[in-house]
């Protein structure tokens, strides 16, 4: 089994540092900059395992791209044009939860947002929290577009973690047989 | 189709309106009221754009119009993250291409578009073109190259500066020898420089040929005096300024 993360690549980290230190990025170069990250780690951490046979676990995929820049006003097709490259997954699921439980999470982290993680860059809102409210309600609606478009798998992420990974783990053993069937 | 249907009419834009997005574009973006205008100059490496691209300039600016220069990989943004990365031996094709995109957006945005909204003449050393007909040689999806580059915005005009791969090797060892990138040694063809030079530059110029028509590239024989070239542009931008445009006073 291999993990892989959003946003990892050595390669890519030095101009999302800078991007992001200086709040230089645009909703395109944060569209690309990602890519480029996501086509990096494909070609080192995504393909040689399943080459090798292994079950890959990716922390966010492509969909993450398609949710986040539309909701910073990239284009909707453009961008899935953009991730043509990407392998498909085998299954792909997706933790749901309601604006509020999100913001409620959020703020119970107690750690301060950062400003590309509240959509400060879109200048919706001076307030981190607020910018956060509107930027996920906008994040939310694209994935909800998502799950029918791709087939996403959804487990209502409302519940506790031991229930979330109950259902979880029926997806994947019920997806694993499937294949080896 | 005639010789004469093709490249002057249709403009350089491969039938996009010039100053519009090729394709899906920057929907944040508003591009209304924008006069100022983009000239690229195309064509591979050694033929000379840059020095071209000089003495444009200081015409133009006597002239009275607002002039900025812009060129490959030059973003702020990205330009360490390239440099890293061809000095690295990590890159892909697929984040190579990508990579250039990005350095094309972060431009695009900051420098080009305000620009063009102040009223400016934007010369542009290389365009997306080179990001395509550097993909084409290393297999990267033609469609899929296109697509990505709809957000750019389509030139007023693209002059291409033509030469044969022979009369470009002497040239560039002239200058100041041939470098590995190229050669296209990532490509990997062989180990002498001058062959892989050579075979690289062959295919990027079939590349360039290609997309001639497709985007009506003005074309211009390379090979002739730095003079003769220069009054060539000059006589077809003039011309094109004098039927679109006088000088504009740049907005603050």
């Amino acid at each position: 089994m291999f993990v892989t993360d959003w946003n990892s690549s050595v390669l890519v980290k030095a101009a999302t540092k800078t991007g992001k230190k200086k709040n230089a990025l645009t909703p395109m170069t944060f569209s690309l900059l990602h890519a480029t990250d996501f086509a990096d780690r494909q070609l080192y951490n995504i393909i040689p395992p399943l080459k090798a046979g292994m079950i890959v676990l990716a922390d966010r995929y492509a969909y993450t791209a398609f949710a986040r820049d539309v909701a910073r006003g990239v284009d909707r097709q453009w961008v899935r044009d953009l991730y043509s490259f990407a392998v498909r997954p085998n299954l792909a699921v997706y933790f749901r939860v309601p604006i509020e439980v999100s913001v409620e999470r959020l703020l119970a982290r107690r750690v301060k947002l950062k400003f590309y993680e509240a959509g400060m860059d879109m200048g919706w809102s001076t307030n981190p929290t607020e910018s956060f409210r509107i930027f996920q309600t906008k994040v939310l609606a694209e994935y909800d577009r998502i799950v029918d478009e791709h087939d996403l798998m959804v487990v209502d992420a409302r519940g506790s973690i031991t229930e979330q990974q109950r259902v979880f783990r029926a997806l994947v053993s019920e997806n694993l047989e499937k294949l080896r069937g | 189709m005639s010789p004469d249907d093709i490249a002057p009419d249709r403009g350089a834009h491969g039938g996009v309106t010039p100053g519009r997005s090729f394709g899906h574009g920057l929907p944040y973006l508003s591009l209304e009221d924008c006069p100022g205008k983009i000239i690229a100059i195309e064509g591979t490496d050694g033929v000379g754009r840059s020095t071209q691209i000089r003495l444009l300039r200081e015409w133009l600016e006597v002239r009275g119009y607002g002039v900025i220069e812009t060129g490959w990989t030059r973003s702020p943004l990205m330009q360490p993250t390239i440099e890293l990365a061809k000095s690295s031996n990590t890159l892909n094709k697929l984040t190579f291409v990508l990579l250039y995109a990005c350095d094309f957006a972060d431009r695009l945005e900051k420098e080009i578009i305000p620009a063009l909204k102040a009223g400016f003449i934007v010369l542009a050393d290389r365009y997306i073109y080179t990001a395509i007909a550097r993909a084409g040689v290393r297999s990267v999806d033609s469609q899929w190259i296109r697509r990505l580059y709809g957000f750019a915005i389509a030139p007023h005009l693209v002059f291409y500066l033509k030469i044969d791969a022979d009369a470009l090797a002497r040239r560039v060892l002239e200058a100041s020898g041939i470098s590995y990138w190229e050669a296209g040694m990532d490509m990997k063809s062989g180990d002498d420089i001058y062959d892989s030079f050579r075979t690289y530059q062959r295919q990027l110029l079939r590349e360039y040929a290609a997309m001639s028509d497709e985007f009506g590239f003005r074309v211009i024989d390379g090979r002739k005096s730095i003079k003769n070239i220069q009054d060539e542009l000059r006589r077809q931008i003039g011309e094109f300024l004098e039927e679109t445009s006088a000088p504009a006073t740049p907005r603050a």
